[in-house]
This record gives structure tokens, sequence and C-alpha cells, in this order.
């Protein structure tokens, strides 16, 4: 099973500055290699199967057109590719404007501290870990199931029962305090 | 507007001043969530553009989060999504790439030619996992030039015989399947560089006879038909939107 290993960060910036030249055979790689993973970011999100491989297939043509655009001084290329697939599993979340049918899926923190070295820089892990940790809990709710799920301010209040300025409230201390901790570790 | 530009301001005074100006990095924060509402999400897009410091704050906020994203279960996906990013990029290859490698999905049918045959030009779609093959025209017009592909996707999708006809100006199309997927529309484009594609019509009975407009035929030679999967009734504002899950670029005999 491929996996984006931290390690493979230099092979990864290789692949998308050829792919940005217009290499297609790049691109198959890249695919190969990421492809997996973001379709699981994607489908935790959208929730539909088909429709999450129509997300991917449009992540991947868009990563053909803006390559060029990533720059690796700006931070490694898993981020920048998981972003891509994340915005455009959300743009279609909130397009589709279904109502969320399931419950939240419960232990992506818990799956924080599983997470091997070949899917994640652990030192940055722990550090989010430790900082999700310490932000307050109803604010950490928030902050994982909109980044993970796609869950918006409204979804979030009404799973909370709270007005919705409650919730944007809590998502901006949230994150001004995991960043605040974030910075300090 | 009494306070200037500042490191996160508009650059443009002559506007009010956006959402993100009291908090630019919460804002920055909550557009990697994904918890903007749609207005400020489209203004705060508007504004990446030109404004660095916002991406230099979105950056940050994607590269202190990843680690989470990293939770998700990594799943293979389906073969055709392979497939449908190669046609679009064939279709679309930003004039950065002209190499021969587009010709992968041309599906190219010579007169007289009464057996199965792999191409090479097909290798390579094979090896993505696209099965596709050329065949024998069943009714070999006694002049003009006819072009004629059979696309299987796995089953996923209906196969479909796409036989273009550049002397009458027609396209047939024939679904092999019983039915396409209930809540989707096929929808039959024709592309030619440099113009936006324009849809030849939707693929809504088992057999189906589409107009090449006139205006395109002497354009046919350079030209590309794609079919993508489009919401019931066709694409929305005649732009499409689905996966492309066939293409193939007409070729002077």
């Amino acid at each position: 099973m491929p996996i984006v290993k931290a390690s493979d960060d230099a092979d990864l910036a290789r692949l998308i500055r050829s792919v940005a030249e217009g290499d297609r055979t790049a691109l198959r790689a890249l695919y190969t290699a990421t492809a997996p993973k973001l379709l699981g970011i994607i489908l935790r999100i959208v929730q539909d199967r088909g429709a999450a491989e129509d997300a991917l297939q449009e992540v991947f043509v868009r990563i053909w057109q803006r390559a060029g655009s990533y720059d690796p001084n700006g931070g490694t290329p898993f981020p920048w590719l998981a972003a891509i697939a994340r915005h455009k599993a959300i743009d279609r979340l909130r397009q589709e404007k279904v109502a969320r049918l399931t419950q939240a899926e419960e232990g992506w923190l818990e799956r924080l501290a599983d997470l091997g070295d070949g899917e994640a820089d652990l030192a940055r892990r722990d550090a989010l870990a430790h900082c999700l940790d310490a932000v307050e809990p109803a604010q950490r709710d928030c902050l994982v199931l909109a980044y993970c799920e796609g869950w918006s301010r409204e979804e979030l209040a009404a799973r909370h029962d709270r007005p919705v300025n409650t919730i944007k409230t809590w998502l901006r201390r949230g994150l001004t305090g995991l960043r605040s901790c974030l910075e300090a570790v | 507007m009494s306070t200037g530009p500042g490191k996160f301001g508009p650059g443009d005074g002559a506007e009010a001043l956006p959402f993100w100006v009291e908090d630019p990095d919460g804002a920055a924060g909550e557009y990697v969530l994904g918890t903007l509402d749609a207005a400020e999400r489209a203004a705060f897009v508007r504004a990446l553009d030109r404004t660095p410091a916002l991406r230099a704050a979105v950056a940050a906020w994607e590269a202190r989060l990843a680690p989470l994203a990293a939770t998700a279960s990594a799943m293979e996906p389906d073969p055709r999504v392979w497939a449908g990013i190669e046609a679009q990029v064939a279709a679309h290859p930003d004039a950065q790439d002209t190499d021969a490698a587009g010709t992968a999905r041309i599906v190219r049918l010579e007169r007289g030619l009464r057996r199965w045959r792999f191409g090479a030009a097909a290798a390579s779609a094979l090896a993505a996992g696209l099965a596709l093959w050329i065949v024998a025209g069943p009714r070999p017009a006694p002049d003009g030039r006819q072009y004629l592909a059979v696309v299987d996707r796995g089953g996923a999708l209906p196969a479909l015989i796409v036989r273009v006809d550049l002397d009458r100006g027609r396209v047939h199309v024939r679904s092999l399947a019983a039915e396409t997927p209930p809540d989707r529309s096929l929808e039959l484009w024709y592309i030619h560089a440099g113009t936006a594609p324009r849809s030849l019509g939707l693929i809504t009975d088992a057999t189906e006879t589409l107009t090449v407009p006139s205006d395109l035929r002497s354009d046919a030679p350079d030209a590309t038909l794609a079919v993508t999967v489009e919401p019931k009734g066709g694409a929305p504002g005649g732009k499409a939107t689905g996966p492309v899950i066939y293409s193939g670029r007409l070729i002077r005999e």
C-alpha cells in the first residue's frame, strides 16, 4: 500500500516539479504515491465513494494545472497536496448542500497518536496531539470535526446546541490557543 | 479609509474593510478548517491571490494541521479515476507539452480493418487500466471517413460505441449496457484547441445520433471528442463538469 512518508518529501517535491514541466509520467508516479491517502481524506468529508472519486480526479487535474505554483520553500509537499484535496472536498460538500446524515466518527485524535513515522512527521504529530489536548474540549471537537469531516459552523451549532456565533467564537479561540501552544512547544 | 493597507490590508482603499482584517490569522485558520461561510470563503480566496501575508498564514495552518489529515485511512481508487485524469490532461495539455503521449487515447478506425487490433498507441491506455480496443466498422461506407471506438470501463459505467462519420457530419453513439447511471447523464463534447468545449448533446438512448454542427466539420481533423458524466439533464450552463470517461482525437486518414 503506497503511503506518504515524511522521508519521501524530497521525492514528492521532485515529482511535483516534473509535473509542472508537463511530465505525465511524473503525474502518474505522484498519483500512485499519494492518491490512496488523498482519497481517504476526501472520502471522510464527502462520504460518498463515487463523489469522492470524482473529486479525486478533479484534484489531480488541478495538481497538473497548478504544480508550478508549489513553492518548496513554503512547506513540505504533503500539506500542499492535502490542502488541494480538502478544499475540493469541502467545495463539493457545500455545493451539494445535503444534510449530514451520519454521526461524527470519533477517534481522529486517538488515531493521531497511532500514526507511524511513515505517515507523519513525528515531531509535528506529537506537538499537534499535545496542543489539541490542551484546547478546551468543545472547541477541540469543533476544530477536529471541521478539519477531518468538513462540518460547517451551522452543523457544529446543531451538534452542540449553541448559536452559530458561539461556534465561530469557539473556532477562533481554539485556533488561537492551538497556535500559541504550537509556537511554545 | 483611515487605516493604511497594513500587513494584511485589502490593498484597495475603495472597498469596505474585508471581514478578515480584525483577525487575519483566525480567518486563515478557518479557511483551512473549511468553516468560513460561502461569502467569506469566496472573498478570502480572491484576497489570497493578491495578499502574500494571507497565503503565508494559510500555509502555516496547513502545515500545523497536516498530521490530522494523515489520520485518514488510505484506500485504493477505482481505475476509472486515473483513466479520467489521463483523458482530461490529454484534452487540456496546457500548451506546455505537445508530446506524443496525447495520442495514447486516440482511437482510429481504418476502413477495411476487420479484426480486433491492439494498437501500440492503445497499449499505454491499457496499462492505465483502461480496456480499449479498436474494431472494424460493421458497415463500411464506400467513401468518406469513418472512425469507430469501443470503450469499456470495467462495468462501473456503460460501454459505448462511438462512430464518427465526418462526411455526413454525424456522430452515432450506442450504449452497450442496459442503462446509464439513474441520476446522471452522459454528454458528448467536441473540443477544438483554443476554444471552449461544445456540447453535441446528451446520450440518452441506447442508440443516439447526434449532429456535428456544420461550422465545426472543417475543424474535425484537429478535434477531440470527449464523453463526460454530468448531472441528470446535462452539464449546468453548458460547461462540462463531470469526469471524462472517453476522449479520442480524430485524425484524417
